[in-house]
């Protein structure tokens, strides 16, 4: 037997009857196309407004806005393809998981597999291979996660690591050892066509520059905002989903951008479920789940009110979020819990 | 020595579903598919996880934790995170009553 328990519904204590389950869980092409379609959309739109404004200073409000559209939902899109739930037909899931990690930037199986390994062992020190940053959080560590440079540096090691053929022991221990050669071809494959859309202005070829690029970078802190608040302030090593993981309210904008993730918690306890069928569900489990945390604006502007007062070494109390009940104290020296693993 | 052992009603499971079944301390997944009732282990052959709350598709079992999935007919792992096939049993309906092979 192995020295562990999955954190998932049946370690939080959170049940559902199987027949209802069932039914939020149900398999269909028909919502993700749909998203696809949408996103296209938005893409069009916010991608013409960068055009229209070329040359004159509103052309970066519009890159940010483009590389917000572009951003969140690739991450978004690339999560739940790397779960297999976004798709009823495997091939098109695994297509979109390709297609959205190289927008990502993270090679697609390596993201699978961590990921895995993440609903596993969910925000257990030492376990859980995809734990971001250090906790406590402080200021640093805030400014290093948001502005994706921590991220970018791990994402472009994890290329380079792959594609010279170099495992780390991280990978051997989540990955099955048939998937390192298909990693290996992805990593370089994904390097040529990023060396190339570096490569580009130097032939003259602009248009990468202020439709990709430009935007993916002014889009990443959105995307990582989205993120960081997925378990930060919350407790590490516990069994229960609902002690590390945090939901949030959400309007239809930001819905539509994270694919209802604001709906982590149930997320967590049942990763079967579908991106369009969480809010089903955090309504079946509703009376045994905290209440989700405010909107993610009011969310953030706390959690970075808490990470200043903690490195200032102030009270870190916040007022309205959920905290785990170490992070709560009333200021002095931090000590460190959990080091970031990617 | 194998031995068919009774192990539920037909009506126990329901269709494009499974339960789990204990028989000698050894835990099994029977499963009601439009091809007919099938018997496999019970634990996904990925990590340590009961197959008991997956989602039965078009005969194929999916993982509740990682969402790998087998052919429910033959064990084969189809799809990541799941390699290694599932350990599969014989089945035979008699009287409304589903028999498996142990063994
Ligand atoms: S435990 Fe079954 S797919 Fe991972």
């Amino acid at each position: 037997m192995p020295g562990y328990v999955p954190t998932n519904a049946a370690s939080s204590g959170v049940k559902l009857d199987k027949k209802t389950l069932k039914s939020i869980a149900a398999r269909s092409d028909r919502p993700g196309l749909i998203y696809i379609a949408q996103w296209l959309t938005f893409l069009a739109a916010t991608g013409t407004l960068v055009w229209a404004t070329l040359g004159t200073l509103w052309m970066w409000p519009a890159m940010l806005l483009h590389g917000i559209f572009l951003t969140v939902p690739a991450y978004s899109f690339s999560h739940e393809t790397a779960h297999g739930t976004a798709f009823r037909s495997r091939w098109l899931n695994e297509a979109v998981l390709w297609v959205t990690s190289l927008l990502y930037m993270e090679e697609p199986l390596h993201r699978r597999y961590t990921h895995t390994n993440h609903h596993t062992h969910t925000w257990w020190v030492g376990k859980d291979s995809q734990m971001p940053f250090d906790t406590p959080m402080g200021f640093g560590g805030w400014l290093a996660e948001i502005t994706g440079t921590a991220l970018l540096r791990f994402h472009m090691q994890v290329f380079l690591h792959l594609a010279a053929g170099r495992y780390t022991s991280t990978m051997k221990m989540v990955t099955p050892e048939r998937e390192f050669s298909k990693m290996t071809r992805n990593a370089r494959i994904m390097l040529l066509i990023y060396a190339l859309i570096a490569a580009a202005p130097f032939f003259g070829i602009w248009w990468v520059v202020w439709f990709l690029v430009i935007p993916r970078i002014l889009g990443a802190p959105v995307m990582l905002l989205f993120t960081l608040i997925q378990h930060v302030e919350l407790q590490e090593n516990s069994p229960s989903i609902l002690e590390s993981t945090r939901s949030f309210r959400s309007n239809w904008l930001a819905e539509f951008l994270y694919m209802k993730m604001n709906n982590h918690v149930e997320h967590h306890l049942y990763p079967q479920v579908p991106f369009h069928a969480l809010p089903k569900l955090a309504e079946a489990v509703q009376d045994q789940l905290p209440a989700p945390d405010p909107g993610f604006f009011k969310t953030n502007l706390e959690v970075m009110s808490v990470v200043l007062r903690r490195s200032l070494g102030r009270p870190t109390k916040a007022a309205t979020i959920r905290q785990a009940p170490h992070m709560i104290t009333e200021g002095g020296p931090v000590e460190r819990i959990a080091q970031r693993t990617m | 020595m194998s031995q068919w052992i009774d192990a539920c009603a037909t009506d126990d499971i329901d269709e494009e579903d499974l339960i789990a079944w204990e028989h000698e301390g050894k835990s099994y997944a029977i499963y009601n598919t439009e091809k007919g009732f099938f018997a496999s282990d019970l634990m996904c052959t990925h990590e340590e996880q009961s197959l008991e709350d997956g989602l039965v598709i078009d005969c194929v079992i999916e993982c509740p934790l990682h969402g790998g999935r087998f052919d429910i007919c033959t064990g084969k792992a189809l799809s990541a995170p799941v390699h290694q096939d599932l350990k599969t049993y014989p089945v035979r309906v008699e009287s409304g009553r589903v028999f498996v092979e142990t063994g």
